[in-house]
């Protein structure tokens, strides 16, 4: 009998433990959201649960209502990180997300604390907006309120943050990695950048015989529709009818492949875009922007 | 001759541990089904001659149970709390030994729960999920469970990881389960016994 009872004590201590890092968050009206404190003074929560020019409030663990301010937002991956004196609250334990396996048993929390419990079903969500390797799948119920909120193990490491914003059909976690770098992003500049080239795409399909001769595996590429005048694209001479057919060797095969490798990262550097002109490949270097973004 | 596959490759499975089973068997026993004209729903063996559920599982005065040996009994009801949703029914001492009851109060949110019950007529049926909130306010005590309930489980027992019962089941809201904590069901039955209610 004492390993289920074991099991089960240590899944209360897991949320037990988490619990005193995890916030509700008051930036929508009527369903307050879930936030967690990952370092000193930044909450992180999901970005779709905090209205653009509001006030934000937080309730602590100890029932304290504190002010907090939007300091970044990554839209893509469904992530802001307010700031917000939180002395006395414990900074979050997080987890390496690296040893996640398919299976591991999981817990979703929400301010409260409340629990739902799961397991992860997948290690990598493929969708369109989405940069591989930045989401987990989870199998569990995510209940209202809960977006925002951490995705724990058995020992309440934090191993994600819980949305049910980017995927209609899936319950998703944001890798504590992807979390931690835009936490950092905050830490060294303020802000989290959003990177930018300027260009308007629409997804084309590439001919066979065009593969063929040019060696491609791709089926599909995107096809610039519209140049915003002294944009990074404009400046590397990208011009309305070229293809995109690859950033940095990752090939664009939609627009929101585009989105997904254009990463706060890459606001500043320069980046390989292989394209076609007329029908024959060129190489361009363009020096990727920031888009003046609001909070 | 055909070669059994090779199996040196593979780590010989280890045995499940049984104690989910174990629990489940045993409150398979506690486990009792109200018939009604109405439906169904599922009581708890509270001690060898009474049955505790739901109010709005049944409100009649005399109710067949059925036990987990398919042994049926007639049940004569001594107390009904409409606002509790509480009923408890008298029945001719069973062989079996009566449901262990936990102290709710002790619950933590993330301890690991089980519902037993007769969902959609599938009798017996378990259930498994965590603690997800406990609210303690007013003068109502619900514990909400993340696990999946239906039309029939009203009435049974939600246990814990030992098999002792922490409450009665009694609503789905949300797609959650709310059951009334053992200790307000024991207030109840105390109560009732001693003719107050």
């Amino acid at each position: 009998m004492t390993t289920v009872v074991d099991l089960s004590n240590a899944l209360a201590g897991a949320v037990e433990r988490a619990a005193g890092s995890v916030f509700a968050v008051h930036g929508r009206p009527r369903l307050a959201s879930t936030g967690v404190h990952w370092r000193a003074g930044l909450i992180v929560t999901a970005s779709h649960t905090v209205e653009p020019d509001r006030e934000v409030t937080l309730t602590a663990p100890d029932g304290r209502t504190l002010s907090a301010q939007v300091a970044g937002r990554d839209p893509g991956l469904d992530i802001a990180v307010l700031r917000a004196d939180v002395d006395g609250v414990a900074a979050a334990d997080i987890g390496d997300d690296r040893d996640v396996r398919i299976g591991h048993l999981v817990l979703a929390l929400g301010a409260g604390p409340r629990a739902s419990a799961g397991i992860v079903s997948a290690l990598d969500i493929r969708s369109a907006r989405r940069a591989a390797g930045e989401m987990l799948a989870v199998d569990l119920t995510l209940y209202p309120g809960f977006s925002g909120g951490p995705v724990v193990d058995v020992l309440g490491r934090i191993i994600g943050i819980a949305t049910s914003g980017v995927s209609r059909h899936l319950q998703c976690a944001i890798r504590a990695s992807s979390v931690t770098r835009l936490a950092e992003h905050v830490m060294r500049g303020g802000k989290i950048p959003r990177a930018y080239l300027g260009v308007g795409t629409q997804a084309v399909a590439l001919p066979d015989d065009l593969r063929e001769h040019l060696g491609l595996t791709q089926r599909a590429a995107v096809i610039v529709v519209n140049v915003s005048s002294g944009s990074p694209a404009a400046t590397a001479g990208v011009v309305i009818g070229d293809v995109i057919l690859a950033i940095d060797t990752h090939p664009i095969a939609d627009p929101g492949d585009l989105v997904a490798v254009l990463t706060p990262e890459r606001v500043g550097k320069t980046a390989a875009m292989r394209i076609l002109r007329g029908g024959e490949p060129r190489d361009v270097e363009v020096t990727v922007g920031e888009r003046p973004s609001r909070a | 001759m055909l070669r059994s596959p090779s199996v040196s490759g593979l780590r010989a499975p280890e045995a499940p541990p049984p104690h989910l089973a174990r629990i489940a068997v045993q409150l398979q026993q506690i486990t009792v089904e109200i018939c009604t004209a109405r439906g169904g729903g599922s009581g708890i063996l509270w001690a060898r001659d009474l049955v505790v559920t739901n109010a709005h599982v049944t409100r009649a005065a005399c109710v067949a149970v059925g036990f987990a040996d398919e042994q049926q009994a007639e049940a004569r009801l001594l107390a009904a709390d409409v606002r509790a949703d509480l009923a408890l029914f008298q029945i001719p001492p069973v062989a079996v030994t009566p449901a262990v009851l936990a102290d709710s109060d002790a619950l933590r949110v993330g301890d690991l729960v089980v519902a037993l019950g007769n969902p959609l007529r599938l009798r017996r049926t378990i259930t498994a999920g965590v603690v997800h909130a406990l609210s303690r306010s007013g003068e109502r005590c619900f514990i909400h469970a993340d696990l999946r309930l239906a039309p029939g489980n009203s009435g049974g027992p939600l246990a814990d990881a030992a098999g002792a019962v922490v409450g009665v089941n009694t609503m789905i809201a949300g797609g959650l389960a709310v059951a009334i904590p053992v200790n307000d069901v024991r207030r109840f039955v105390a109560s009732a016994l001693s003719g107050g209610a």
